[in-house]
């Protein structure tokens, strides 16, 4: 199970390199990272996904832009909106993650779109970056959004990403303080482990929704 | 007041943190400040009581943080959450943690290679037919001749190597944006 850091931004989005990206993340224990509007390639025995991140408000557009990038190797991720856009998106063929639930409203993501989630196959990002840069209420609402969607994993597995959305070498953290910093929404080391390895499910083809036996 | 026995000296715990990026001028007093805010912010003040950080040490790009014992988790999660010291940017990278600093020193010891960072040594233009200025392997003295790229349509001096990895920083005396990059990146530029 390769560890990934499910998006980092490099230059010109952020200010470092998708080679520094990928070294720092090797020395910080990481396999794999999603690169952001970056080819794909492998750096020092770090495989470098290109992920493209779709955000607009009109669902036409969306499935216009997923149907564009579905070709590519590129793990195509959709910023989450509304109930009704998130069940859309998460219905979409070619959608791999759902990231920014946590700056969603309240009732973006339920057990509808978690039900969806876990029989399309498709991830549901935590972003780490508000836990780490800031303070006080945001923080806390964002770890109260996080809890709820842990709530909804647990009962119908569907799978995890866990992304620093790093747009510099400074706001990439290590495998360990990721696990530190998940032990705060009740993560345990095995949780974050699957988490971690969750872009995997790229690389393994889905189950069969019916198994003949014998 | 007399100071007590050992037995009654309550343990602590030191955790040896690298600062990133290399070459940030450290102010002891600043990243304590910036290290309890973080703990505050994470734990509350009960917890920051019980966890009590401290920064006792900065030697060069390492310090030296001291916690009470059995705190050395919450610590090092606040720890992760600092991403700055005043308006500067940075990162602490937790290396090891001991019960005494001079452990911690032995282990610096046998991790400190020996990065090259340059000052902001004026620049002067490279020499030869190449137009890609060669990346020093070693820039001894702050003095040294720094080369110059240009990334993008800017000017950058290098700040620091450190095998692969280039920390470069814009030219000029304000606003100066830093990059980190890796030799091939400026062999490319």
């Amino acid at each position: 199970m390769k560890i990934t850091d499910a998006a980092v931004f490099v230059h010109p989005n952020g200010d470092s390199s998708v080679r520094r990206m990928a070294l720092e993340a090797k020395a910080l224990g990481f396999d794999s990272i999603v690169a952001m509007d970056a080819p794909s390639c492998e750096y020092e025995g770090v495989t470098v996904y290109s992920g493209r991140c779709i955000r607009d408000r009109a669902m036409r557009d969306v499935i216009a832009r997923v149907k564009q990038a579905r070709d590519t190797d590129a793990v195509i991720s959709v910023q989450a909106g509304d109930n009704g856009f998130n069940r859309a998106a998460l219905g979409l063929k070619g959608v791999h993650i759902l990231r920014g639930i946590q700056s969603a409203e309240k009732t973006a993501f339920d057990h509808v779109a978690a039900k969806m989630a876990a029989d399309n196959r498709v991830a549901i990002d935590l972003d780490l970056s508000p836990l780490i840069s800031t303070r006080g209420i945001a923080r806390q609402r964002v770890i109260h959004r996080y809890l709820d969607i842990l709530v909804l994993e647990q009962r119908f597995e569907f799978p995890l990403t866990l992304s620093s959305h790093a747009r510099s070498i400074l706001d990439l953290r290590s495998a360990r303080e990721i696990t530190g910093l998940c032990s705060l929404l009740g993560m345990d080391t095995e949780d974050v482990a699957r988490a971690l390895g969750g872009i995997g499910f790229l690389e393994t083809p889905a189950p069969a929704a019916v198994r003949v036996i014998g | 007041m007399s100071v007590r026995p050992p037995t009654l000296r309550e343990n602590r715990r030191y955790i040896l943190a690298r600062v990133q990026p290399a070459g940030t001028p450290i102010d002891q007093k600043e990243l304590y400040y910036a290290i309890s805010d973080a703990v505050t912010s994470l734990w509350g003040d009960g917890m920051a009581a019980v966890i009590t950080p401290a920064v006792v040490a900065a030697e060069g790009d390492y310090v030296f943080i001291r916690c009470r014992r059995g705190t050395e988790r919450e610590l090092a999660i606040a720890l992760s959450t600092v991403t700055g010291c005043r308006e500067t940017k940075l990162a602490l990278r937790i290396l090891a943690t001991s019960g005494t600093m001079e452990s911690l020193r032995e282990r610096k010891k046998g991790m400190s290679r020996s990065p090259v960072s340059a000052g902001y040594a004026p620049a002067k233009p490279a020499e030869g037919p190449s137009e890609t200025p060669e990346i020093p392997e070693q820039l001894p003295e702050a003095t040294a001749e720094v080369p110059e790229y240009q990334v993008g349509g800017v000017t950058y001096t290098v700040t620091h190597c450190d095998g692969q990895k280039v920390d470069v920083i814009e030219k000029g005396f304000k606003n100066t944006n830093r990059l980190f990059l890796t030799r091939p990146d400026l062999e490319k530029s």
